[in-house]
């Protein structure tokens, strides 16, 4: 790895003081990011009577969790989220990966077309075609079903990560595609064949972030579904209004739903790091 | 290489037709027909229990645009949560990324601890800081009355309210700018660097008149991206404040999302909708102008 060494700041300092202020100011940034966190974590181990004053007591206890998950709406939405998180990881690798090949493959009028829509698209705010949606998903009958709100999670990520994938898929030499051919390979088996496999660690991240994307997201699901089909971001937003006043239960319902998120993340990590190198 | 110049011109097309259908058959479905269909409501009176859906024009548009709460707050909060929040979680993110760039023992571990908020869902992080800003029980007004001051209604006001939108905003979205950053500072050359430090270039220097040159077109991709992203913010002003106190804290996003849903005036919600994609869409290609002659350039 290609580490740049810079000239130090504080270069008249002697060495030891400058790797303490340096190792402090570490511990000091760490512990501001992950602060919101903790103190999340920390209300929810608290009881009803503590939370109040979350940095004094001493009590701790697990009911705010299991109070929660006697909840049935909670469950639901949890299952509900998991289960749309991972239907649209699936579909949206499928259509992006290939429309992202083909951006990366093949110059024209056609590719060109595609790209300047793409980007079109990718600015257009989410408002401004999810209100329309509501008229759409209503007169189609998806409004509040797992169909409705699965699609435009799937459409929504083409943009995006297309571009993406255009840009891991010009990091691969095409020459053993070409070469493929040349040996009789139809098109699609360079596609799938030889292309496809190199370009795994890159649709992992996609994956990744595509699988938290989709679990994080509020919007489209509170304005394209209602009771039936409820998700742990829209539950959540409720129950700041509906349970404004019970910190414990809403902070042990936030810890829960980024469990999920975290071990996926812990997970993939490398795949991201990488994946991002733009 | 496109390998363009083959005899068999047809088939590559349908291959190249077929690659893009799926994702273009439903960016067709739920964008464009939605998109069509938001337009033309912007010119009817369309209620929700009102199936008339009279012709207006342009009413909607003027009364958007004449609407003293979308010119005098919604606007300009839009615009400065935007320009507040991306450069803001730039100069943050380009610190981090220096300081994590070099080797130092337990980097894996600040390197994942500074990628949490990545994983943190804009609706829980405004929850988390809800909580944290509350005026009576908050851990914020605690460490402030320990200290001596006087503790904050922040969610209260407007210019405090704000700030903690712009905070939770900068909290979830630096580390996007770290770890594209530290990607690019890895990848620079590192003679430049070293030809430098040999001239006794001081540190600020070396910052001003090489980092950041070398990074530009890191610098403008994030910056791009993000400024869109920053445009449409909504969940977390939805959780933290509602658009309040009054609705003096409104981003576009909420702005049309009231008039449509809790107004239900879905014709002038998607007028309202329209302007704002519009916007955008100017901002959008001038920002990719103004960006890709710096990077060029």
């Amino acid at each position: 790895m290609a580490m740049v060494r810079q000239p130090m700041l504080f270069a008249n300092l002697p060495l030891g003081v400058r790797r303490l202020l340096f190792g402090l100011a570490i511990v000091g940034i760490c512990f501001l990011f992950a602060f919101p966190v903790l103190w999340l974590i920390l209300t929810s181990l608290r009881p009803e009577s503590g939370v109040y004053y979350v940095h004094r007591g001493t009590e701790f206890t697990l009911g705010n969790f299991a109070e929660v998950f006697q909840d049935e709406r909670v469950v639901e939405a949890f299952a509900n989220s998991a289960v749309i998180a991972t239907l649209a990881t699936f579909f949206s690798l499928l259509v992006t990966v290939s429309s992202g090949y083909m951006l990366s493959r093949f110059k024209g009028p056609v590719s060109s077309t595609w790209f300047g829509t793409i980007y079109i698209f990718r600015c257009v705010p989410y408002i401004s075609w999810v209100i329309p949606l509501y008229f759409v998903a209503q007169s189609w009958g998806l409004y509040d079903t797992y169909v409705g709100l699965l699609l435009p999670h799937i459409a929504v990520h083409i943009c995006f990560f297309s571009w993406l994938m255009k840009g891991f898929f010009d990091g691969i030499d095409p020459s053993m595609e070409h070469a493929a051919l040349i040996d009789g390979c139809t098109r699609w088996g360079a596609f799938l064949r030889v292309a496809l496999p190199s370009a795994i660690p890159a649709i992992a991240a996609l994956g990744v972030l595509c699988w938290l994307f989709t679990w994080n997201e509020f919007l489209f699901a509170l304005i394209l579904t209602g009771n039936r089909v409820p998700v742990i971001t829209v539950v959540m937003a409720q129950f700041v209004t509906e349970m404004g006043l019970r910190w414990n239960l809403m902070a042990a319902t936030a810890v829960m739903a980024l469990v999920p998120a975290f071990l996926l993340a812990l997970f993939g990590q490398k795949y991201v790091i990488r994946g991002l190198r733009l | 290489m496109a390998s363009g110049s083959r005899p068999l011109f047809g088939e590559q097309q349908r291959f190249m037709l077929l690659l893009v259908l799926p994702a273009g058959l439903l960016m067709l479905l739920f964008q464009v027909v939605p998109i069509v269909i938001g337009a033309n409501a912007s010119f009817r009176d369309w209620a929700l229990y009102n199936p008339k859906k009279v012709w207006v024009g342009l009413a909607h548009y003027q009364a958007v645009i004449t609407d003293p709460a979308f010119l005098e707050v919604v606007l300009p909060n839009t615009f400065l949560f935007m320009v507040v929040s991306v450069l803001g979680a730039l100069a943050l993110g380009l610190a981090l990324a220096l300081l994590l760039n070099r080797p130092f023992r337990g980097q894996k571990l600040v390197q994942t601890v500074l990628l949490v908020p990545l994983m943190v869902a804009p609706v829980i992080a405004a929850i988390m800081m809800r909580w944290m800003f509350n005026d009576q029980f908050g851990i914020v007004n605690a460490v402030l009355e320990g200290l001596g001051f006087e503790g904050q209604p922040w969610l209260v006001e407007r210019w405090t309210a704000f700030g903690v939108i712009l905070l939770t905003d900068i909290w979830l979205w630096t580390p996007w700018y770290t770890l594209l950053l530290l990607a690019g500072l890895q990848s620079l050359p590192r003679e430049p660097f070293e030809a430098a430090e040999i001239d006794g270039t001081s540190t600020w220097r070396v910052f001003t008149h090489l980092t950041v040159p070398m990074l530009r077109p890191v610098i403008v991709v994030c910056v791009v991206i993000r400024a869109i992203d920053a445009f449409r913010t909504f969940d977390i002003v939805w959780t933290l404040t509602g658009g309040g106190p009054g609705r003096s804290t409104e981003l576009f996003s909420l702005y049309a999302y009231v008039l449509a849903f809790l107004n239900l005036d879905l014709g002038r919600g998607s007028a309202a909708a329209m302007i704002g994609g519009l916007i955008i869409l100017v901002v959008g290609v001038v920002l990719y102008r103004v960006t890709d002659r710096i990077a060029k350039a």
